[in-house]
């Protein structure tokens, strides 16, 4: 039985259109998954079709190895899930939401005030626990959604924008404990979100959604190896390469491509062991090499080249990459 | 079928009804009303009766068959204006309590979930949709009950003891009363609760929610201006024909409401 997430043409449909269309996906036990794409491309519908809240009209899941379409309430009882807005009572205490939610999942008896204790804690929200919630700030609100999220121990964690509205800090400290939960504890955990910062330290997969459809899915670096080829790297020559310089770097063998940037070239070679050869036919050439460093592609990259590609194929202009990098 | 969950359902009723006590924009409109027809009501007809203890009621009955009007115009006169209004008069307003009660108490559990956006987190809990929706029923259901009920305590406490110097003895509870109480009030609590979870399906807002329900509070309103007017002086039969019928109708719409409840169909309107 497979205890991650498996799901085979997985499709909902909306009176306003289609929610999700045939997604086919699997996560293994204790990785992350990051859902990726735009408003509207179907990654809360996701979560909710993962978590049994809504029913397919096609295809099915196996989560836990559980279908959530028939067995939801069984499943939801070994899940967590953050939702966007926390979906906490303004009118109750951050304590008295956590004892809400815990004799909602059947957590009753001494040991109950403890572990609320302890996540209150963890979560920097000791301080607060006894007052409303009403005038807390989002990131008080979301650390006390995960903790929520996290009362009963669940084996699935479904986190639906996690770090939106967080402060650096926060931020910082959410996605440390979310890649420990899955490193550490073994947790399987499916992270919606538009930060793909955050989703390239955290997510050993991911599914690049827009409109409902499974526009890509896969390892990071599987992705980037059907995306391009060779490996992107950056030579620091302390500034821009000269004609000369490109053409000597473009002359060794594994090179593929050579541009200019403002601190020297930026080349795609064959492997990483082209590097050193690029290097000593640039000092054989006089030229002064500060650093020769290779960059793979990270997530980001992957996203975008991915939104590039497809903005291409269908004839539109490129969307902006708000990093300010050529994809 | 699964057995209830009780633990899940009473911590669901536990939280509304902690958190319904926490807002006065629940609490205050859920109390004046019945302040006002319980207490200060019956207060001032008693206070009424006893500085001109000499008030006709015969004119008011003219149009009301013999047989109806005949226990109060037997009474002495100086009784009969107390006994007409707080006796017969107030019990089909009384019933503007518990449908008000469980009316604003149903939107705020249902459609003010929503506007809370607290919604979407309850529906990926464990808790299975029956025992959310009978754990949203009971968070408005018996608080309108207990708010009738102790109305109704108040309500003896104050028309009696005020009407005390010109009655000399306890009037109500009477028979009526008692069919009212016991039978209608719930009858009615159930119907304005199964009304607005329909209601609350096609609104947003709490507020929304009560906008559209108000239209509920209508009928009865427009019975009770029949009944001060001498038009529809309900007997004790037809008071209890009134509360089957209206447990009827309030248990097939809370029927359908029950079937359209669903986690499907709740999350596609967060």
């Amino acid at each position: 039985m497979h205890d991650g997430i498996v799901t085979e043409g997985l499709t909902r449909l909306f009176p306003g259109g289609v929610g999700l269309a045939d997604l086919s996906l699997e996560v293994a036990s204790g990785e992350v998954l990051a859902l990726l794409g735009p408003n509207g491309a179907g990654k809360t519908t996701t979560v909710r079709l993962l978590n049994g809240v809504l029913r397919p009209d096609r295809g099915h899941a196996r989560v836990l190895g559980l279908d959530p379409a028939t067995h939801g309430d069984e499943l939801r009882r070994r899940t967590g899930v953050l939702t966007e807005h926390a979906g906490l009572d303004d009118r109750l205490t951050a304590r008295e939401n956590l004892h809400y939610a815990a004799r909602i999942r059947g957590i009753t008896g001494p040991a109950v005030e403890a572990r609320i204790g302890e996540l209150l804690d963890r979560f920097g929200m000791g301080e607060r626990a006894d007052q409303p919630v009403r005038g807390a700030s989002t990131g008080q609100r979301k650390r006390l959604g995960l903790a929520r999220s996290l009362l009963h121990d669940p084996e699935v964690l479904f986190l639906d924008e996690p770090t939106s509205g967080l402060d650096p800090t926060a931020t910082r400290d959410v996605v440390e404990l979310i890649g420990s939960l899955a490193t550490e504890h073994g947790r399987t955990i499916v992270l919606a979100t538009h930060f793909l910062g955050e989703a390239g330290r955290l997510a050993d997969r991911m599914a690049v959604l827009d409109r409902g459809e499974l526009v890509a899915y896969g390892r990071p670096a599987d992705l980037a190896d059907d995306l391009w080829d060779g490996l992107e790297a950056e030579v620091d020559l302390g500034a821009r390469a000269t004609t000369e310089q490109l053409d000597v770097v473009a002359s060794v063998i594994g090179v593929h491509t050579v541009e200019p940037s403002p601190a020297g070239a930026v080349l795609r070679v064959a492997g990483r062991d082209v590097l050193p050869h690029v290097v000593a036919r640039l000092v054989g050439a006089g030229a002064p090499v500060y650093a020769a460093v290779p960059r793979p592609p990270t997530l980001e990259d992957v996203y975008f080249e991915i939104e590039a590609r497809r903005a291409a194929s269908a004839g539109l202009p490129p969307a902006p990459d708000p990093r300010g990098v050529p994809t | 079928m699964t057995r209830t969950d009780w633990t899940a359902v009473w911590g669901v009723v536990a939280k509304d009804l902690r958190a319904v006590v926490r807002s006065k924009s629940v609490v205050i409109p859920m109390l004046a009303v019945p302040v006002l027809l319980m207490v200060f009501l019956p207060g001032a007809i008693g206070l009424a009766a006893r500085a001109a203890p000499g008030v006709q009621v015969e004119r008011l009955l003219g149009d009301v068959p013999g047989d109806l009007a005949r226990p109060i115009l037997d009474l002495p006169v100086e009784e009969q204006l107390i006994v007409l209004v707080n006796g017969y008069l107030l019990a089909p307003l009384f019933l503007i309590v518990p449908l008000m009660v469980s009316a604003v108490l149903a939107a705020d559990a249902f459609a003010g979930e929503k506007e809370r956006k607290t919604l979407e987190s309850l529906l990926h809990s464990s808790i299975r949709d029956r025992d959310l929706f009978l754990a949203k029923f009971l968070s408005a259901f018996l608080p309108a009950l207990a708010v009738s009920w102790l109305g109704f305590l108040a309500f003896v406490i104050v028309a009696n003891g005020v009407a005390w110097p010109v009655m000399g003895r306890v009037f109500v509870p009477t028979r009526l009363w008692g069919v009212m109480i016991l039978w209608v009030a719930p009858a009615v609590a159930t119907l304005g609760l199964a009304v607005m979870v329909r209601v609350s399906a096609r609104t947003h807002t709490a507020q929304e929610a009560n906008q559209l329900g108000g239209a509920v509070i209508l009928p009865l309103i427009f019975l009770a201006v029949g009944q001060s007017t001498g038009l529809l002086l309900v007997t004790l039969p037809i008071a209890v024909g009134i509360g089957a019928v209206i447990w009827a109708v309030a248990l097939l719409l809370l029927r359908g409401g029950v079937k359209r409840f669903t986690r499907d169909a709740l999350v596609a309107q967060v």
